[in-house]
């Protein structure tokens, strides 16, 4: 991982409300628990407009055809409200498959890295699909 | 010991207001999640729900299990769409215990959304802490949690 090309790389704070409202909006029963926890998939809210970005600007995808395959975090510790995070994002796969029906598709994983930004700690990764399909009616979700 | 499944967590209805609240949360506001016009003219029914939606509600129900910050790998693959008025049922199966390589007791899970009518919204897998378990059974939850 760290042998890939970087294609972007941002960071932020993990806000208490910010993830409290995330948390409500998944019904997370911990919500209002103190100490909190952001939810597992609560990172999307500091990735999605990049991966938005990168299908739309960087790989010119056709956004009617698109579709979010696959969504995928591994943790070597839960985020910490309060930390700064550093994300840096990279793609880890971009290939061509035959769909059973809808013949052609084209397959990309990206992967940010997501690290506390004071000390370098790694909290973790998030692995997004995003499929081209070969057409429109075939984009599902 | 460790609950080798949990009980069934029931979702729902999913409702419009769930839809923007989440569109909020999340900052996704694609109009194909809260403009029925405009999904409409996109040719779906009606708005539906943002995959990382209904993720978000099964992840939600691994931390009911295991507890806040007990997840180490949440992963989920996005099968069928999930429209409003959709009752979801979350299911896991704990399928393997063993030790970390930094001596962490945990749990691998196996997991899945279903919609009322069988059908599979999401499959999953998860990995966990099991120090912090929080073994509840026979409740409906979601029910009545809606603010």
């Amino acid at each position: 991982m760290p042998n890939q090309t970087v294609i972007a790389e941002w960071s932020f704070p993990v806000e208490w409300a910010k993830a409290r409202e995330f948390a409500r909006a998944v019904h997370d029963d911990h919500a209002e628990a103190e100490p909190f926890v952001p939810p597992p998939t609560f990172p999307v809210v500091l990735t999605a407009e990049f991966i938005e970005h990168l299908v739309v600007d960087i790989l010119n995808l056709d956004r009617r055809r698109t579709v979010h395959g696959e969504q995928d975090y591994e943790y070597r510790r839960p985020l910490h409200v309060g930390e700064r995070v550093r994300c840096r994002a990279w793609i880890i796969e971009d290939r061509a498959k035959e769909g059973r029906r809808s013949g052609r598709m084209r397959v990309i994983v990206t992967e940010i890295e997501l690290s506390n930004e004071a000390t370098g700690e790694i909290i973790g990764y998030e692995r997004s699909t995003t499929i081209e399909t070969a057409s429109a009616a075939d984009a599902a979700t | 010991m460790t609950a080798k499944t949990a009980p069934a967590l029931r979702f729902g209805p999913v409702t419009r207001t769930d839809l923007v609240r989440y569109a909020g949360a999340s900052g996704d506001f694609n109009p194909i999640h809260h403009d029925e016009g405009f999904a409409q003219s996109a040719g779906l029914p009606s708005v539906m729900a943002h995959g990382m939606f209904s993720a978000g509600l099964l992840a939600s129900f691994v931390t009911r299990w295991f507890g806040a910050g007990s997840v180490r790998r949440y992963k989920v693959r996005f099968l069928d769409r999930v429209w409003p008025g959709d009752v979801l049922d979350a299911y896991g199966e704990v399928i393997r215990e063993f030790m970390s390589d930094q001596g962490e007791p945990r749990a691998e899970l196996s997991l899945k959304l279903r919609r009322q009518d069988g059908t599979m919204v999401i499959t999953g897998a998860a990995e966990v802490v099991v120090w912090n378990m929080s073994q509840k059974s026979g409740r409906r939850l979601f029910e009545n949690d809606h603010a």
